[in-house]
């Protein structure tokens, strides 16, 4: 008698504890996961049609999607490009904020202000800048590759997506590798310093294999975040000019709730989906591992 | 040795401004460009105005409806940030305390959850809740909330996990000794000692809501429930090339956030710290 | 927000019914009264509702409607215009909430199209005396009153042009590829580098330029048939050639501004250098003046877009305008609320407060000849003046889905532009777009 009212005591802490997470979770992420995995395996030409079984239709469809692998790939060319920026410009700007410099807190302040603000807005100041600012420098300078618009061209489209996320996402990784600098013990620098390590050595031998843990939050985040860029993508170059610009992210919308084809746009999504549990999974595990052996 | 301190040190601070400099001059050509008239940003962005005109700004007010559409956005990010850290703080509580098999699943999928594009949940979300169960225009703003919830529960959770493990259980058995109810216990004596963590939670919420444009782009699909991101894009597509009236709705979606920042830059920064250790 | 395709429905009807839910709450909230005064059983008062496309005019339109009432004692007007902003329908929003929309104002091509059961039949109407511009069904039936007509063409700086030429400058004397190419050259000779500024937005290339060709045959309809049913053999075809022709002549290294990388986010660019002179040309229409007068003290005006050698080609010699917002009365509406809707439409082309409102209130061009009134925006007086003289062909974009058309074709003739694609690679693209959605 008494157990069991200890358990139901149990039970309606679990519920009070756990119940609100547990629904609103529930509600928003593993039932919208399931139930999209269940759509991918059925005909949906409009949701007021019945559901009807399609085996792997949407998936085949998927895979002949030519321009969905073709975003795919530029969206895989972005991460590499912005994984690989976005963390050196962090750990640099980390790097010259802790190495004692008096105006260092206010360079810190300064250096995170992009991180506050959304990629769509970002996407049309810098939008501005590319389209109007440039130009009219460029104009006034005679510096002739400044005077068209960067976004005509698909390579320096892209690569303005590449250099605003790493304007505005490489504060936040300094931060993150400022918590790690000064967490490197300092008897151990003082130490190399004395066996004659110059700053470079120093830097690579002492300091950056103690990084590591940050590397992986920082190499995972900004993973993440160029998986699923959309909101900059669609504000400063819609997928232009011609397309060619256009991320996955961008094609999942587009072929879901402008093309209405949301049977392709979920498999496609699916599809997204593996693809970075894939990635980010190696990386935590491979990077942990590194972590175990420095 | 000397000379060449100076030296590094020089070029250090050079290095610095330089920095300095690429992360300010596109605030700096805003501000600039927000007095001036059409015909003056597009022949000359990097001239000084010439006068201090405020004119557009009190327009675009209007035209953005601001008011209402910053206090959709307020309204938006305080009661999810507030509901996430509160029902956040509460599970991970209970996770870490009640390492039942069932608890340690839940969390193992919490966690797993967070590599999960949103992009592979949004068609589902808006075909279950819109076409579906219509609830997407019945309760906009309401929906918007609870799917913030949802989607903000997992790294939330995470964080205070982490930091509740850390704190001893010594001090609960007590006060359970004197008589306390879990919640009791939780409330009084939990709560407050999570407050360092839960402030950077809120900071990372708050940022990302305030700014998040493509989910609420789907849920809101009238004027009067608009947020700031979402008002911004109508905004943009309404005025298109015309910058004396763009530049001024930038710079006002903005400023709130900035003012923000400008108040509790030490407490944000410190937050983001906090949060990447953990 | 997004912009949904038209035809799906869902998001439509599930923003519908969230609508109606939101209206009759706020229905319920304050009196009926504005219900009952919009379905005019109560007095002998007719009440109707009127939609306004154009929210920029919405206070000209509500004092116009007030006038009309001053005049019409038995008439009351509801002027309902777009919000700013505010990408949903008004008038699907109103008839949502169970009111009957009396006279709404849509484009021609969802008046003819998407709303093409809401329109009743105009044909009988006395200002159809005074316009060629009246929207018909496909079955040839007048279905709307052409509310505001503009036009686009090639945009130049009066100025610049008449330096290069030595004087008086005739637009209409530009009636052949070669007689513009030989401007273009006397345009660089007089120190102009680049005479063409050309803008590469989607829906310019796409939604304006490329729907030129529907205008070879007198009505338009005749080939988009052709073309709809896929019949249409774009390649040996010499007025779709010809378009894409001068196409390469303004998009290409020697005459434009922008030729070595042509499809940029140009616009302001493009009206900034013909507004000050730098550039003298830019393809756009009569509402390019707002950008062009950014810079002060020039005068502006269109030529026709030349399409091939043959001075006498119609193509070559007029200019394209139409009408780009069309009122329709609802079939749905009762008769009596039929006839106040007629009513209001004479006042607007015969009433002289009413003449006054389209043109000097809302610097609107008339669709009617005997609107004695001018607008004063340059642009616009080049548009009236050529309605006058005969001088305009049909406004093309009018017959095609134009938001298909920048999404799905705007890229494709950006490609083309940029050198990316050939131009048999463009007809294919057309092609396919037109076997996949038969509209």
């Amino acid at each position: 008698m008494m157990k069991k009212r200890k358990n139901l005591g149990d039970i309606g802490n679990s519920a009070l504890f756990l119940g609100p997470t547990l629904l609103f979770f529930s509600m928003t992420v593993l039932l919208p996961f399931a139930y999209g995995l269940f759509l991918t395996f059925n005909k949906m030409d409009t949701p007021a049609d019945p559901v009807q079984f399609a085996g792997l239709l949407n998936y085949i469809s998927a895979i002949n999607d030519q321009e969905f692998w073709k975003s795919m790939w530029l969206t895989v060319r972005f991460v590499v490009a912005t994984v690989f920026f976005v963390n050196l410009v962090g750990f640099g700007l980390a790097y010259l904020v802790t190495s004692g410099l008096r105006i260092q807190n206010t360079l810190r302040t300064a250096y995170f202000t992009p991180n506050l603000i959304g990629g769509l807005v970002l996407g049309y100041i810098w939008q501005f800048i590319f389209v109007q600012s440039l130009p009219a420098l460029g104009t006034k300078l005679g510096i002739s590759w400044l005077e068209l618009g960067w976004l005509g061209d698909p390579t320096m489209a892209f690569w303005s997506l590449v250099i605003v996320t790493i304007w505005q996402t490489s504060g936040y990784m300094m931060i993150i590798f400022i918590a790690g600098l000064i967490s490197v013990p300092k008897e151990l620098i003082e130490a190399a310093k004395i066996d004659g390590a110059g700053p470079l050595k120093r830097l690579l031998n002492v300091t950056l294999p103690l990084m590591v843990p940050s590397f992986v939050v920082t190499v995972f985040l900004s993973l993440k975040n160029a998986f699923m860029v959309y909101d900059l993508n669609f504000a400063l170059t819609a997928g232009g000019p011609y397309g060619t610009t256009k991320m996955v992210s961008m094609h999942v919308v587009n072929k879901a709730f402008i093309e209405s084809n949301y049977g392709t746009g979920q498999a496609e999504a699916i599809i997204l989906f593996i693809i970075v549990a894939i990635v980010t999974g190696v990386q935590v595990y491979t990077s942990k591992k590194m972590e175990v052996q420095a | 040795m000397r000379n060449q301190r100076i030296i590094s040190s020089t070029f250090l601070y050079l290095l610095s401004i330089i920095a300095l400099v690429a992360f300010i001059f596109p605030f700096v050509l805003l501000i600039i460009n927000s007095f001036k008239s059409n015909g003056e940003i597009l022949t000359s962005p990097f001239a000084l105005p010439e006068k201090l005109d405020f004119s557009q700004f009190i327009e675009v007010y209007n035209l953005m409806n601001f008011g209402v559409t910053f206090t959709n956005s307020f309204i938006v990010t305080t009661l999810s940030t507030f509901f996430i850290v509160f029902f956040s703080a509460m599970a991970a509580y209970h996770l870490v305390r009640r390492p039942s098999k069932f608890n340690k699943f839940f969390f193992t999928v919490l966690v797993a959850s967070m590599v999960i594009p949103f992009q592979s949940l949004m068609i589902p979300l808006i075909y279950i809740y819109g076409a579906k169960l219509q609830l997407i225009d019945a309760i906009p703003i309401p929906l918007l909330i609870i799917f913030y919830l949802g989607f903000g529960s997992a790294l939330s959770v995470f964080m205070f996990h982490g930091f509740i493990k850390a704190i001893p259980i010594e001090v609960e058995e007590a006060a359970k000794i004197d008589g306390c109810s879990t919640l009791q216990t939780f409330f009084l004596i939990v709560f407050p000692m999570l407050k360092p963590i839960a402030v950077t939670i809120s900071i990372l919420n708050v940022l990302w809501i305030w700014n998040d444009y493509l989910l609420p782009s789907l849920v809101l699909n009238h004027p009067d429930v608009y947020t700031m991101p979402v008002q911004m894009k109508v905004f943009n597509g309404t005025y298109m090339n015309n910058w004396e009236l763009l530049i001024p709705a930038i710079l006002l979606t903005v400023i709130p956030i900035l003012v923000m920042y400008i108040i509790g830059q030490r407490s944000i920064i410190n937050g983001v710290m906090q949060g990447s250790i953990k | 927000m997004f912009h949904f395709k038209s035809n799906t429905g869902f998001f439509k009807k599930t923003a519908i019914v969230g609508i109606v839910t939101a209206l009759s709450l706020s229905l319920a909230a304050c009196s009926g009264d504005s219900d009952q005064s919009a379905s005019g059983s109560k007095d002998s008062k007719i009440s109707i509702i009127v939609t306004n496309g154009k929210g920029e005019i919405d206070a000209q339109f509500k004092q116009t409607a007030k006038d009309f009432m001053a005049e019409n004692k038995d008439i009351n007007v509801q002027v309902e215009s777009v919000a700013v902003g505010d990408p949903m329908n008004v008038f699907d929003k109103l008839t949502a909430s169970g009111k009957t929309v009396t006279m709404a104002m849509f484009s021609p091509f969802d008046a003819t199209h998407k709303y093409k059961e809401v329109g009743m039949d105009l044909s009988g109407e006395k200002w159809n005396e005074e316009t060629n511009d009246a929207i018909k069904s496909e079955d040839g039936t007048i279905i709307g009153f052409p509310f505001a007509i503009e036009g686009m063409g090639l945009v130049y700086n009066k100025q610049v042009v008449e330096k290069a030429v030595g004087g008086e400058f005739d637009p209409y004397s530009i009636n052949t590829q070669d007689k513009f190419k030989e401007l273009l050259d006397k345009i660089k000779s007089s120190g102009v580098e680049y005479p063409v500024a050309y803008q590469t937005e989607a829906w310019s290339v796409s939604n304006h330029y490329s729907s030129l060709f529907l205008n070879q045959s007198e009505d338009p309809n005749t080939v988009l048939k052709e073309v709809t049913d896929g019949k249409f053999d774009y390649m040996k075809n010499d007025v779709w050639n010809g378009y894409y022709n001068t196409m390469d002549i303004l998009a290409s290294e020697e005459y434009n501004k922008f030729g070595k990388r042509p499809t940029g986010q140009y616009y302001d660019a493009a009206h900034v250098a013909v507004g000050n002179g730098d550039s003298a040309i830019l393809f756009n229409g009569n509402w390019a003046f707002d950008s062009l007068k950014a810079l002060e003290g020039s005068d502006f005006g269109f030529m026709p877009v030349p399409v091939d050698n043959d001075p006498e080609n119609p193509l070559n010699n007029k200019i394209i305008a139409g009408p780009t917002q069309a009122l329709v009365i609802n079939k749905k509406a009762t008769e009596e609320q039929q006839d106040a809707a007629k009513k209001f439409l004479d006042w607007l082309v015969y009433g002289e407060a009413g003449q006054d409102f389209i043109v000097n209130k809302s610097q609107i061009i008339s669709a009617f000849k005997n609107n004695p009134n001018k607008v004063t925006n340059p642009l616009g007086i080049a548009i009236s003046d050529a309605l006058v003289e005969n001088k305009t062909l049909p406004f093309s974009t009018n017959y095609i889905n134009t938001g298909d058309w920048t999404t799905i074709l705007g890229p494709e003739v950006q490609k083309y532009i940029a050198k990316q694609s050939s131009r048999a690679d463009l007809a294919k693209a057309f092609e396919n777009y037109y076997k996949s959605n038969k509209e």
